[in-house]
């Protein structure tokens, strides 16, 4: 009897080892790094077939099939069952959390010691934002996020408006969005969530950064303080005026299906990210589309954000995932980006794929306005990636939003910020 | 003498009372083991998760790192400092109001059209029944398109028609009852019940009726309410508990939003436990949002089954 039991536990921890994506083979046989993704099917396809060229006798890579959706879910039951994979897809804000909490691999000192993968390397404001206040780095940045405004440019030609190009103003986007709202069944001029939504004080940043003012808060990471400068508020003023004209989509206004309607030419002109290029190229929208930075003030600013691959703390063989990491970053997306242009890589070198992918499928206003924020001096990150941003998010909801929709008055924006200042001060 | 002492007398009788005390021994173990299943499963599921969870109200615990105790910290945050919490139990409250007695009048209405003999009426009574057994989440996204304000059927139809149109799920004040009005798409639930409880009323209280010369109207309020009032008291209790839980239908037409109106307790609760890609859980803080829906669920129950029974017809006459 007491043998069975025996053999029955190590029959279940055998079975409970099985489904740890972490774990790293036999001691004596090649290592297995394991790797998981939020990509799709196809996407995934394509990896897997570059990484099968690895070559290295002690190491085997192994993508796991995960379907992409309800990524967070699964990252987080995997987090909290201590059987994440070696190399896992992750945004900047997991990377900045969980390093806090001790739960990845401080990979800093090993770009230091590389001379062909060190951070110089990266696109620097990438490095910049995936270092921690102590100088950790939880994961490595693989493709930068770059956003701006998609514009129909058979509607503004229809109504008369000029095509915007790079160093329009505000005025002449809200203009525009006046100009356009209600032809051709477009029930607003502009879609754009970023500003509107949970993220919206922070977009709106680029007004006042653009027009010289200060930024809402000093730094998303390790902020110490958020602020509403005259700048800010006027630029939050214009913002609730083109609400109220309704040429400009209001809080709550579902974009999740903006997309679509812009390539139906329902939407004339939304904000969105340059990710959006890889979707039109398959599903070729009937209008004339194109790109453009967003609109200034004086100078160009622009939003920064970008995604990245982490790995846990207790990863085996560290060494053989950077390896495998290194691949990644510098071999992969070579393979991956010709065939769906998603994103520019954040390591620099491997950038040409992406832009080469985009021209010849004719994409010349993407590749410009990419380029254009990948150079921007000024940028402001999309949101707080602090343990307590959630609960940012929800004063947003109850406090800016309501400013924006015209239901309180623009005087109530030092209060939302004062509240958002006291979440900083007491870490939530 | 008293009672308890029979069968102690009993089993001093030659050879009965050694096989008593040992046949009704094993029926107690067999007992045991018959309900074993479920008072383990209980204990499991049930038991371990509700103390578990009122130890974890009790601290700030994000699932990365071990729980802190704080004591009524998360509590005072919630009375206190959260934006989003009384705006969920407004959404929360709006959304049994408008449910439960919808759902009631309509699932009685349709178990009256039902209940009544017609040609083809098990095809209308599968037919009103079906999307009950229908995917739900197939069908709460069909109504979102459905809804959409630009594109959806129900503004084309109204606008082909000539009637005013609505942001329906995009309007702060259309989308709860937008979500409401989905909801009542799953009505055939409360109809069959009702269904149930009507054809067990006896035929000849309603032949008597017709005799002294009843109207239906006076038949229905004199005969068919009082003698289902125990069915519509259960009725209360169940859609109100459903209503009070619902999650389905807002996370995926709305995600609470425009603004707070759709995001009920149920929702953020689950958005603060389970947050999107980026946000670190609050688990102890949603444990201890779950302990408030628990209460406000336990007493709004009780309320409703203590003025219901007031009204509730019961059959106290002997057999």
């Amino acid at each position: 009897m007491k043998t069975k039991l025996i053999g029955a536990t190590l029959a279940c921890a055998g079975l409970l080892t099985a489904c740890g994506g972490s774990d790293s083979g036999a001691s004596d046989g090649p290592v297995t790094v394991t790797v998981m993704t939020w990509e799709s099917t196809q996407t995934n396809a394509v990896i897997k077939k570059a990484l099968a060229e690895f070559k290295d006798d002690n190491i085997k890579v192994e993508l796991l099939d995960t379907p992409s959706g309800q990524y967070g879910d699964k990252l987080s039951s995997l987090t909290q069952a201590k059987k994440l994979p070696d190399l896992f897809w992750c945004g900047n804000d997991t990377e900045q959390q969980y390093t806090q909490q001790g739960l990845l691999v401080d990979w800093s000192s090993k770009l230091k010691d590389s001379s062909d993968f060190g951070a110089d390397k990266f696109v620097p404001s990438a490095i910049a934002n995936w270092t921690t206040a102590d100088g950790q780095m939880g994961g490595l940045p693989s493709l930068m996020n770059t956003y701006g405004v998609w514009y129909n440019a058979d509607a503004f030609t229809a109504a008369g408006v000029t095509i915007p190009k790079a160093g329009w103003t505000w005025d002449d986007m809200y203009g525009a969005a006046a100009k356009l709202t209600g032809k051709n069944g477009a029930k607003y001029g502009l879609v754009a969530d970023q500003l509107t939504g949970p993220d919206g004080p922070f977009t709106m940043s680029m007004y006042s950064v653009s027009a010289g003012g200060a930024p809402f808060t000093d730094d998303v990471n390790h902020p110490t303080k958020a602020e509403a400068d005259a700048k800010y508020t006027e630029g939050v003023q214009k913002l609730t005026d083109a609400v109220k004209s309704g040429s400009v989509a209001p809080p709550g206004y579902d974009a999740s299906n903006a997309q679509s309607l812009f390539a139906a030419g329902k939407v004339p002109m939304m904000f969105g990210g340059q990710w959006l290029a890889a979707g039109f190229q398959v599903d070729k929208p009937k209008v004339k589309y194109g790109f453009v930075p967003f609109p200034q003030v004086t100078t160009p600013a622009t939003l920064y954000d970008s995604v990245g691959i982490c790995t846990p703390q207790y990863t085996k063989n560290q060494d053989s995932t950077f390896k495998v990491l290194q691949y990644l970053n510098t071999k992969v997306w070579d393979a991956v980006l010709p065939e769906s242009p998603v994103a520019p890589p954040a390591y620099t070198p491997a950038q040409a794929s992406y832009f080469d992918a985009l021209t010849k499928a004719e994409q010349t206003t993407v590749v410009d306005t990419v380029k254009a924020d990948l150079a921007a001096e000024k940028t402001v990150g999309v949101r707080f990636t602090t343990q307590w941003a959630q609960q940012v998010g929800d004063l947003t909801t109850a406090e800016y939003q309501p400013i924006i929709s015209g239901k309180k008055p623009i005087t109530n924006l030092p209060a939302y910020v004062e509240k958002i200042n006291g979440l900083i001060k007491s870490g939530g | 003498m008293n009672r308890s002492s029979r069968p102690l007398q009993r089993g001093n009788g030659p050879g009965r009372g050694k096989g008593l005390s040992r046949g009704a021994g094993s029926d107690t173990v067999a007992a045991y083991l018959f309900i074993a299943p479920a008072i383990i499963g209980f204990t499991v599921f049930v038991g371990y998760p509700l103390i578990r969870s009122f130890y974890l109200a009790l601290t700030k615990y994000n699932g990365l790192a071990d729980p802190v105790f704080v004591g009524l910290g998360n509590f005072r945050r919630l009375f206190g400092g959260d934006p989003a919490f009384w705006p969920a139990l407004r959404a929360t409250g709006y959304l049994v109001v408008l449910y439960v007695p919808l759902s009631l009048i309509l699932g009685l209405a349709l178990a009256m059209f039902c209940n009544q003999r017609f040609r083809g009426v098990r095809i209308v009574r599968t037919l009103a029944y079906l999307p009950v057994v229908l995917p739900a989440v197939a069908t709460i996204t069909l109504w979102k398109f459905i809804l959409n304000p630009e594109v959806g059927l129900l503004n084309t139809v109204l606008d082909r028609l000539g009637l005013p149109t609505s942001l329906w799920l995009q309007s702060p004040s259309m989308s709860m009852p937008s979500v409401v009005l989905m909801m009542l798409w799953g009505v055939g639930g409360t109809m069959i019940i009702f269904l149930a409880a009507l054809q067990s009323v006896p035929t000849e209280l309603y032949e008597a009726a017709k005799v002294d010369g009843a109207g239906p109207w006076s038949a229905f309020i004199r005969i068919t309410l009082p003698t289902i009032s125990p069915i519509i008291l259960l009725q209360v209790i169940l859609q109100t508990t459903a209503a009070l839980q619902t999650f389905n239908q807002p996370k995926i037409l709305t995600n609470g939003g425009p603004g707070f109106s759709t995001n009920v307790l149920m929702l953020s609760i689950y958005n603060n436990g389970f947050p999107n890609l980026g946000r670190i859980p609050q688990l102890g803080y949603a444990s201890a949002q779950v302990w408030v829906l628990f209460i406000v669920i336990i007493a709004v129950i009780a309320l409703a089954a203590k003025f219901t029974s007031l009204w509730t017809y019961s059959d106290n006459t002997p057999d």
